[in-house]
């Protein structure tokens, strides 16, 4: 882990018209660090990682990437998009595309890489995600797991520095889980900044620098995996853990 | 994830039923009769008498149309004198060609055939499977095609412009059906044969000038050939028929396209001027009948400009009726836009596409394909809509056709002609929405 911060949020506020989701959120991470979050549904995780995509607007405080402070112009935009790559829980893939042309679309047309190149660069990303031979293929045509590594790929060809995970296996059946798990866990190790909101606790246990526990919009518990799954310090995670772990 | 601590209940054994027998396949003609009409007695019955209700209503008709029409007479007399109770055909025959060509001069006609010909062909390359970049075809036959076909339809001499977007257009044409030719045979294409030279002074983009250089050579090539060539005038007074309505129409479902998705994008615009701008124009056209639409711009537009620029009558008829087609096809766009999943959206800016990338690459394409068969049934209904033009003294396909029962050799025949251009419409309409059934067949297999 380096040293140098790659997202800082502070005096983060968020309200849906009069309905508070994120109060007073202050959090830095530094590069290469892997944080997991997790949380009750309706707590705000989602919302979270939509404002630190610029999805969604926050009303009040700051979220800075890599010292850049998001604002809402193009300049942000272009900061996001050099900078940051997100996952979905229902990978939302251009179903009029190709798997190829899923991953080459943003290279071609933002980065303004050759095309050979940019199917070459996109070729090499599939095979790490273990689906080159299904370059071709239509995404109605793949399974959900392969649906999922597609979007990494896709993601991945932008080349981020920090990648946001929106519960990327909560839509997919218990065998493709791990497929999809084994390449964010490759991406961890790899030196990826990521953000994972998710449920898979054994994923936080191996590869979590830090695991959030977030509660009705609050941080209520950040610490090294062995603290917050192990010892919480507060009743709501331990139940919650319980909870989870159970089913 | 857990230890799977909940009970299962207890299987139920499986008991296999015994399997039918295999259909029974039913082949031929007189196989697939008996199984769809005659399967048992009522649907006997019911084949029966509904066959011979259609039969009592048609024959009338066909004793009138075929049997006992007249096909051969010089004038609408002869033709009674010879059958009263049937069709008389010879003077739609006779005005066929003013059907089909409006007032064009005759020996000027092969002008037209050339023109729609020549349209054709640029299309054809659209289902090659081997031809890339279909889009660009597209494309330039809606620019550039404009043009040609102006210049030759039209004619005159002192139209410089016209000829030489004319000459660029026919040596895009040229050299696409050339490079077709080469990309068969395997061979490269022509401008990568300008490659390598022009790879010498630029490399950069070599590829990209080898092609223009290739294009620009032939457009230079085209230009001396013809330019003795002058094409005596028509003017568009004269201009009428299918011809005419194909005119109007193809213009029309050309730009009804862009101008809806326009009018589409700007009605959900969060930039308030182009909202309220959109939806004002969509409204307002919508709300009022074609033929106003079509008077307002006869009487209206010459309004706009300097008096002594005079408009002809073609142009306005133009404007208005693909302003009235676009207001129509926005709504159809908007639908196909609501139609995708917010998902998309939150994908394409995620991956770093602005509002026009994510437009053009993700969202249009996705509502334009579930909107083909709306937007089909737009285009054949503008193709019909146009007919109304007649009413403000074009004279199109329409006008032709009332024009026979005036003609003093066939005064009073109104329900031949009618019939003539009943059949040529539906042949129009039944292939433009064959071709998207077709279309759709295609794109739901991706
Ligand atoms: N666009 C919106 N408009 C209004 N309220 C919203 C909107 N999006 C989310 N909310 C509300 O904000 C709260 C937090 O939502 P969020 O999606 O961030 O929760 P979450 O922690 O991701 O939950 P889950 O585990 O179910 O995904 C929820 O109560 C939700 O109803
Ligand atoms: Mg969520």
């Amino acid at each position: 882990m380096s040293e140098r911060t790659a997202i800082e949020i502070s005096g983060l506020n968020k309200w849906f018209d009069d309905f508070h989701v994120l109060k007073d959120i202050s959090l830095t991470i530094l590069e290469k660090e892997i944080i997991v979050v997790c949380g009750p549904s309706g707590s705000g995780k989602s919302t979270l990682i939509r404002c630190i995509n610029h999805l969604e607007k926050h009303q009040e405080g700051s979220i800075s990437i890599f010292g850049e402070k998001l604002e809402n112009d193009k300049k942000s935009a272009d900061i996001i998009r050099t900078n940051v790559g997100m996952l979905f829980q229902n990978f939302n893939l251009f179903p009029h595309l190709t798997v190829l042309e899923n991953c080459t679309l943003g290279p071609i047309w933002l980065s303004k890489i050759p095309e050979v190149k940019a199917i070459e660069q996109s070729i090499v990303l599939l095979d790490r995600v273990g689906i080159a031979d299904l370059a071709a293929k239509y995404p109605g045509q793949i399974s959900g797991g392969q649906k999922q590594r597609v979007a990494i790929a896709r993601a991945l060809a932008m080349e981020p520095k920090i990648m946001l995970f929106d519960e990327p296996t909560s839509a997919l059946d218990p065998e493709m889980i791990k497929e999809v798990l084994d390449v964010m866990i490759d991406l961890a190790e790899s030196g990826m900044t990521m953000i994972c909101v998710t449920h898979e606790m054994q994923f936080a246990q191996q590869v979590a620098d830090r695991v959030i526990f977030m509660a009705e919009g609050e941080i209520v518990e950040i610490g090294p995996p062995e603290q917050v799954l192990k010892n919480p310090k507060w009743d709501r995670t331990s139940q919650f853990l319980e909870h989870i772990l159970s089913h | 994830m857990g230890n799977q601590s909940i009970s299962k209940p207890e299987l139920l054994e499986f008991i296999p039923k015994p399997s039918r027998l295999p259909a029974v396949p039913v082949d031929g003609f007189i196989g697939r009769l008996k199984k769809h009409l005659f399967s048992n007695i009522w649907n006997t019955l019911l084949t029966v008498s509904v066959f011979t209700l259609l039969f009592m209503l048609i024959k009338p008709f066909l004793d009138w149309a075929i049997f006992d029409a007249v096909w051969s007479a010089s004038n609408r007399r002869e033709c009674l004198n010879a059958s009263p109770d049937g069709a008389c055909w010879p003077g739609v025959i006779q005005w066929f060609n003013g059907l089909i060509y409006g007032r064009y001069p005759n020996d000027q006609q092969w002008r037209i055939n050339l023109g729609f010909g020549l349209g054709i062909l640029w299309l054809v390359p659209l289902a090659f499977k081997r031809v890339e970049q279909k889009i660009l075809i597209a494309l330039s036959a809606i620019t550039l095609f404009p043009f040609l076909a102006n210049f030759l339809f039209l004619g005159g001499s002192d139209n410089q412009f016209n000829y030489i977007v004319a000459c660029v257009g026919l040596a895009y044409l040229l050299i696409l059906y050339i490079n077709i030719g080469l990309i068969y045979l395997d061979r490269k294409i022509l401008g990568e044969y300008l490659e390598p030279l022009i790879g010498r002074f630029y490399q950069r983009r070599a590829a990209l000038l080898g092609r223009l250089l290739c294009w620009l050579t032939v457009t230079v090539l085209l230009a001396f050939l013809f330019q003795n060539l002058t094409l005596l005038l028509v003017e568009v007074d004269s201009w009428g028929g299918l011809f005419l309505t194909l005119i109007i129409s193809g213009f029309s479902i050309v730009m009804a396209l862009p101008i809806g998705i326009l009018l589409a994008l700007g009605r959900r615009s969060h930039m308030p001027v182009f909202r309220w701008l959109s939806i004002c124009t969509i409204e307002l056209v919508r709300s009022v009948p074609l033929i106003t639409v079509l008077f307002m711009s006869v009487t209206m537009l010459p309004l706009f400009f300097p008096n002594t620029m005079e408009l002809n009558k073609l142009v306005q008829v133009l404007v208005a009726v693909c302003v009235f087609a676009g207001a129509y096809m926005a709504e159809t766009v908007r639908g196909g836009l609501q139609g995708i999943p917010p998902g998309q959206f939150e994908a394409a800016k995620s991956v770093g596409l602005g509002y026009w990338y994510t437009m053009a690459f993700i969202i249009l394409p996705q509502a334009l394909r579930a909107m083909i068969p709306n937007i089909v049934t737009s285009f054949i209904s503008l193709f019909k809509d146009t007919t109304l033009v007649s009413i403000i003294g074009l004279f199109d396909i329409m006008l032709m056709a009332r024009n026979i029962s005036i003609d003093k050799n066939w005064l009073g025949l109104h329900t031949e002609p009618l019939i003539a251009i009943s059949i040529l419409f539906f042949i129009f309409c039944y292939s433009m929405s064959q071709y998207s059934h077709r279309l759709e067949k295609k794109l739901k297999n991706k």
